[in-house]
């Protein structure tokens, strides 16, 4: 396989100058563009823990379908683990995505109803060279890792709550010990309490894993809890990247004032009271 | 409260003692399941047809639920409102605001619809939005800020003195969640507004409520002032909650406890909080614990202090 | 869509319990099903019932349902008791086998379409929408005169009009298969396409189209038993209701017994397949409203 578009460096995700957005058709035959990332540039070094924060319409979820090598870019480059992803023939591109673990926003969406946990989780290992008792040894270590009890391997998804499907996914993740971390707002859906565990949880594995680890989120407290930097989008461009300590203590950008005083006025009024 | 399945009735609430004095803002919070939302369209009138109800309710004076019997009329709509979670629920998708109003006007206060119209300017320009640029849109047209602004005015339009909100914010970007509570909190001060706001954010419920009650699995677990509640918790379950929150500015990893919520319907004896009760006594096994008042005017159901 | 995660079995097992149509639309086809098992052995005159006249049918012919002729004879004297278990067993071959074969080519060709987008798609929702145009009974006189009579004639006239229902329907679930996050999973992970289909795509489309397939049972009797009276389908003599009902059409004022049984059966076999596959569409989403189609 050739070498083209390989950049020896220690990055695990480089976005440069990346426009990005879907086509719709406007009147007869023709296409329209509507950009939602506009001029984007990002880079995330090996093992490192960063916060892609915006709110609803931000382009965050379509910045992640970039990395994935879903949506190709109008224009930019995009460097996932040393591949210029879209270099790549979309059959061959599972071989760089096999490197990465991805949880998406919504559970219900991404457990397959007919499937039974055992089998969900072992997907990602069916490209892997390792005999079957080796990948039961595996989806064992994942199960232990979110804090499972083995007997989930035979339920179906209805049979699981929330914070259950959610561990899930992430058991499905990391089960071939991948280089990188993509979660989707990772605990959005979840209960306060239960969002708690899966921030520790998510710390713990990638601590372990060494994995380099980006979380798209809204909630920036959470955000704060499993990031050292934070990358805040606004309507498809970036606003702000900084780390986190600088981002509270002196927030430069508009949406980051803006959210900072939204998330501790709250705090402060409640403990003023 | 609960509700008739075909597996048998699946109690949402149980045995829950409540008392909201007027004029105040009272928060009923906990996580999924816990029976808040169910409370809250008690209150509101709004009860499913298979709903099966024991015991006594009253809003606004009047008695509205007395055992299995429920009888709204005259409450639902003009002495309590409501504002579900989810705006695109509370507005029909197939009218315009101004036709919205005009159909809650005319029904509640038999207005025509010039006066009707007018009375919606009003409604809206206290919830700061253009009129003019809003009543003649679809919901659908509206962001999910003016959705919910629209909804809580369209709400409030029947003239009723008691609003209850479901999760109002939790559909919105976090800026805006801040902006409706400055609404409300304006909306009460203005109005003389008895508010009862559902929640499962604390945080955001104690910049609002003055007192509130923490709900797990139906129950009232604790009951008090909101700074008592956030400030020195008195049941393990509240504590749970506060630790769990996450604050901005502090980078100490949230404290977490093992173990869910149970779901509706799972029941067994004893508190339900027991096993994942960081210090339980051997009794919370075997009895549930009453309502047990401490000071300021305070309640916790939990054998710790009995 | 609220069908997924429901196994079959327990959604059979909802359906007996909650609906009396259900147990009643069992019953029924187990009724039928047990005729089309034994019938043929039970039957008192085998022969007739697969078309031999019998040797002394000058005096047997036109008799009434009495002791010894159940069901009556007809006018040339075969026993309709025989011919119409018989039919029983053919009724049910034929009908499995139109709708088996038209699911089978429903389900790839909208599942195709909807995973493979582009020109595959577009291809294939053609071919569906010509096809869907084409009503049974125009087909079978068609392929009447291209290969005569038989069971290969009715078989292939009915498949070529139902299975771009199925593909319509298959296309419209698969399609929101295809967009879940747990296919997108599958592919980063480089499972090939073809394990994606069977195990992520084809295996949450089956259930709703299946339940579909499990209705059309009914329609499907009635409308071969329409191609087969109007004598497009099968030979004259074999022993298909909708066969004998038309021998008995010329005699319907002077001896309705010739009709009146195989008609029965056919209400009663479609009845019972509708019922079940109505209820268990309901259990499966009370939101699905029941497309009706007799027989165009």
């Amino acid at each position: 396989m050739s070498l083209a578009g390989s950049t020896p460096n220690r990055s695990a995700v480089e976005l440069v100058d990346v426009t990005a957005g879907y086509w719709t058709a406007d009147g007869f035959a023709l296409r329209r563009f509507h950009p939602v990332l506009k001029g984007v540039s990002v880079t995330v070094r090996r093992g490192e823990r960063v916060a892609i924060v915006g709110e609803s319409g931000s382009g965050k979820t379509t910045l992640l379908r970039v990395v994935l090598g879903v949506l190709q870019p109008a224009s930019g480059r995009v460097v996932v683990m040393g591949r210029e992803i879209y270099r790549l023939p979309r059959r061959l591109r599972w071989t760089v995505t096999s490197r990465i673990g991805y949880v998406p926003q919504d559970p219900a969406r991404s457990l397959n109803p007919r499937l039974k946990v055992r089998d969900i989780v072992m997907e990602p290992l069916e490209r892997s060279d390792l005999t079957e008792r080796e990948k039961m040894e595996r989806v064992r270590d994942a199960l232990r890792m979110v804090q499972l009890h083995e007997s989930v391997l035979d339920y179906y998804p209805a049979q699981l709550s929330g914070g259950m499907m959610q561990r899930v996914l992430i058991a499905r993740a990391v089960v071939h010990e991948p280089e990188l971390l993509l979660l989707d707002e990772p605990t959005s859906a979840l209960d306060v309490s239960i969002q708690a565990q899966v921030i520790n949880l998510l710390n713990s594995i990638q601590r372990k894993l060494g994995c380099t680890m980006v979380v798209v989120t809204h909630d920036l407290p959470v955000a704060q809890y499993l990031a050292d930097r934070a990358v805040l989008l606004h309507r498809g461009a970036v606003v702000e990247d900084v780390p986190f300590e600088e981002l509270v203590r002196s927030p430069k950008s508009e949406l980051a004032k803006l959210l900072i005083r939204s998330f501790s006025l709250v705090t402060s009024s409640a403990n003023g009271r | 409260m609960g509700y008739e399945e075909p597996e048998g009735v699946v109690w949402a609430v149980r045995s829950v003692s409540l008392e909201v004095e007027e004029g105040e803002a009272f928060c009923l919070a906990g996580e999924s399941g816990c029976g808040k939302s169910t409370l809250g369209s008690a209150i509101a009138g709004i009860l499913p047809p298979h709903a099966v109800t024991r015991g006594e309710l009253r809003v606004g004076g009047r008695l509205v639920i007395d055992g299995g019997r429920r009888d709204f009329e005259g409450v639902r709509g003009r002495v309590v409102t409501y504002v579900p979670q989810n705006p695109g629920s509370s507005l029909s998708p197939y009218l315009t605001i101004g036709e919205q109003f005009y159909y809650v006007l005319k029904s509640t206060r038999g207005l025509r619809r010039g006066e009707a119209l007018a009375e919606a300017r009003e409604h809206l320009r206290r919830v700061e939005l253009d009129p003019s640029a809003v009543l003649e849109r679809y919901p659908h047209e509206l962001s999910g800020g003016m959705q919910q602004r629209a909804a809580i005015a369209l709400a409030l339009s029947t003239g009723a003195r008691i609003l209850v909100a479901d999760e109002p914010t939790s559909a919105l970007d976090a800026h805006l969640r801040f902006q409706v509570v400055e609404l409300l909190r304006r909306l009460r001060r203005e109005g003389g507004l008895t508010l009862i706001f559902i929640s499962h954010d604390l945080l955001l419920a104690s910049a609002l409520c003055e007192r509130g009650a923490i709900m797990y699995a139906g129950r009232v677990v604790e009951v008090g002032s909101m700074r008592d509640l956030m400030g020195r918790p008195a049941h393990p379950y509240t504590r749970m909650l506060v630790d769990a929150i996450p604050r901005l500015g502090d980078r100490r990893p949230p404290k977490s406890y093992p173990g869910e919520p149970p779901r509706p319907g799972e029941e067994r004896p004893g508190c339900p909080f027991r096993d994942r009760c960081p210090s339980p006594l051997s009794r919370c096994a075997v009895e549930e614990p009453p309502s047990i008042p401490l000071d300021g005017g305070r309640n916790v159901a939990c054998w710790l202090y009995a | 869509m609220s069908w997924g995660g429901e196994r079959l079995g327990s959604l059979v097992g909802r359906a007996w319990r909650g609906s009396a149509r259900f147990r009643a639309g069992v019953a029924m086809s187990l009724l039928i099903l047990a005729l089309a098992a034994v019938g043929p052995l039970v039957a008192p005159h085998p022969s007739e019932g697969m078309g031999q006249v019998p040797p002394d049918a000058a005096e047997r012919a036109g008799r009434p349902p009495s002791l010894e002729f159940p069901m009556g004879t007809d006018s040339l004297g075969r026993d309709v008791l025989s011919r119409v278990l018989m039919g029983a067993r053919l009724a049910l071959v034929q009908v499995g086998t139109v709708v088996a074969l038209s699911l089978a080519v429903g389900l790839l060709v909208g599942v195709l379409a909807a995973y493979y987008r582009g020109l595959v798609e577009a291809a294939l929702t053609y071919a569906t929408e010509v096809f869907l145009a084409l009503p049974a009974i125009v087909v079978a006189l068609a392929l009447r005169l291209a290969l005569g009579q038989g069971f290969h004639t009715l078989v292939l006239s009915l498949i070529l009009s139902w299975w771009p229902w199925y593909a319509r329907a298959s296309f419209v679930y698969a399609r929101s298969v295809v967009e879940m996050d747990y296919v997108l999973l599958a592919r980063l992970a480089g499972v090939p396409d073809r394990i994606i289909l069977l195990r992520h795509v084809l295996r949450n489309v089956v259930q709703p189209v299946l339940v579909q397939a499990i209705t059309d049972l009914g329609s499907v009797l009635l409308e071969a038993s329409a191609i087969n009276f109007l004598g497009l389908g099968l030979e004259p003599d074999a022993p298909d209701w909708g066969i004998i009902a038309q021998n008995g059409f010329k005699y319907v004022t002077s001896m309705p017994w010739i009709s009146l049984f195989p008609g029965l059966f056919i209400l009663l076999t479609a009845l019972g397949f509708s019922l079940v596959g109505d209820a268990l569409r309901e259990g499966l989403d009370p939101r699905l409203r029941r497309r009706w189609r007799l027989w165009f």
